[in-house]
């Protein structure tokens, strides 16, 4: 088996990778091939422009590498739901908007296989994590 | 831009969304996640971004730690750390990969940087590729070589559509093509593919132009697309095949196997009749004819 240098998720917006950051310096200074990865990403997400497709790459010590896609980033889909352009600079302090209990486990299965959870339970309660430090509330 | 601003975030897994969602709000299209060799679980990652050294930066910078440190009420989070990054350096860890590359009968990818004493019969271009696409290693690109080497006649006006360092269309006119227009909606690139056509002499064979194919007009003998599916296929439906000239050539590639029926049901609407497909790996190459049916 080949041994594994790093482990590197990019969230970028779908078919739009080129060599510039973050892409760049994140991949160069693991000696892979840029634009082979630019190139087969923005080929795999093309379909979903406008969307941050996150991939995960897996770099071994010989230089290759293999990527695989993940689900949005949680902050994407959290502020889709509660129909917010962005979260609260102040989390703390300053609420944006809220999502309901539902919407919360509907987040939770579709993140699950990315979230490493061992349950759903353990899934809603990150989510809920990441809400709460965007200043989303969860309401029920 | 020469350098950049790299913002790195030390925090444990379940906080590192959180992070990425205040960098990305200042940061240049999107954010990466890193882990070690033993993956998410083993401990924490590293959020980084990259912030450009423009006007914005001093502010950028203030607002990710204001962000942060509101964030750090709430769960710990790490105070980030700065670094300055030149683009020169990342840009030589690849370009140390990159070496004299025969594809083809004939052709020869000289990087600008790597000596080559060319052999009787050798089509050398140099290449300085920079951050545009199109460095020869790729599968798609090579496909569009070979096609090239066979396709072009003396004389022939040809059309590159995404030109990325320009390649193609420098190839073409080494190729023995009378005229060739490069187009590309990046303007990185058609600085890139500028210089690429200036230090291979052929500036009086190649014009490069920022644009769509909204700009082009004329027909060509040879259309040559190496994009991506999606795109190719917007293009068909945009004129690309009415920029073919009958009997012309369309070459399309950047295009995976499994994607393969699509370009081509959006060619065949528009008139154009598929003569070949290539393929390496999971690519494909598209070869069509104008013309070659009446209905």
């Amino acid at each position: 088996m080949k041994k594994i240098k790093a482990v590197v998720k990019l969230q970028i917006e779908a078919g739009k990778a080129n060599p510039a950051p973050p892409v760049g310096p994140a991949l160069a200074q693991h000696g892979i091939n840029l634009m082979q990865f630019c190139k087969e990403y923005n080929a795999r997400t093309a379909g979903q422009i406008g969307n941050i497709i996150p991939a995960e790459i897996t770099i071994y010590h010989d230089k290759t590498f293999k990527f695989v896609l993940k689900t949005p980033p949680t902050p994407d889909l959290l502020r889709k739901a509660a129909g917010v352009e962005r979260g609260s600079a102040e989390p703390n302090r300053e609420k944006v908007g809220s999502i309901t209990r539902a919407q919360l486990e509907e987040i939770a299965k579709l993140k699950m296989k990315d979230l490493n959870a061992i349950s759903l339970e353990g899934a809603i309660r990150q989510i809920e994590g990441t809400a709460r430090s965007m200043g989303i509330e969860i309401v029920d | 831009m020469d350098w950049w601003l790299e913002v790195s975030v030390p925090v444990e897994n379940e906080a590192a969304e959180a992070v990425a969602d205040v960098l990305s709000r200042y940061a240049y299209r999107g954010v990466v996640i890193e882990a070690g060799p033993e993956g998410w679980n083993a401990g924490p990652v590293v959020v980084k971004a990259y912030l450009p050294a423009d006007d914005q930066l001093r502010a950028n910078k203030r607002r990710i730690e204001e962000a942060l440190w509101h964030l750090g009420q709430i769960r710990p989070v790490s105070a980030p750390t700065f670094r300055s990054v030149a683009e020169a350096d990342w840009a030589k860890a690849w370009k140390e990969r990159l070496n004299v590359l025969h594809v083809g009968r004939h052709i020869v990818i000289r990087p600008s940087w790597r000596d080559y004493t060319p052999t009787p019969g050798d089509i050398v271009i140099r290449l300085d590729p920079g951050m545009a696409f199109g460095t020869g290693l790729h599968p798609t690109t090579q496909m569009c070589l070979v096609a090239l080497e066979e396709m072009i006649y003396p004389g022939a006006e040809v059309l590159d559509m995404g030109t990325g360092s320009g390649i193609l269309a420098i190839a073409a006119a080494k190729l023995g093509a009378g005229q060739v227009l490069a187009v590309d909606n990046d303007p990185i690139a058609v600085g890139t593919a500028r210089g690429n056509v200036m230090i291979n002499g052929v500036q009086e064979t190649v014009s490069v132009v920022r644009g769509s194919l909204a700009e082009v007009s004329g027909s060509y003998d040879l259309v040559v697309v190496n994009i991506l599916s999606k795109v190719i296929v917007e293009m068909m439906g945009e004129g690309l095949a009415t920029r073919v000239r009958p009997d012309g050539v369309l070459i399309a590639a950047g295009i995976l196997a499994d994607q393969g029926a699509e370009v081509v049901t959006a060619m065949e609407r528009r008139g154009l009749a598929l003569v070949e497909q290539r393929q390496r790996g999971d690519w494909v190459c598209l070869v069509a004819k104008q013309g070659y049916f009446s209905g």
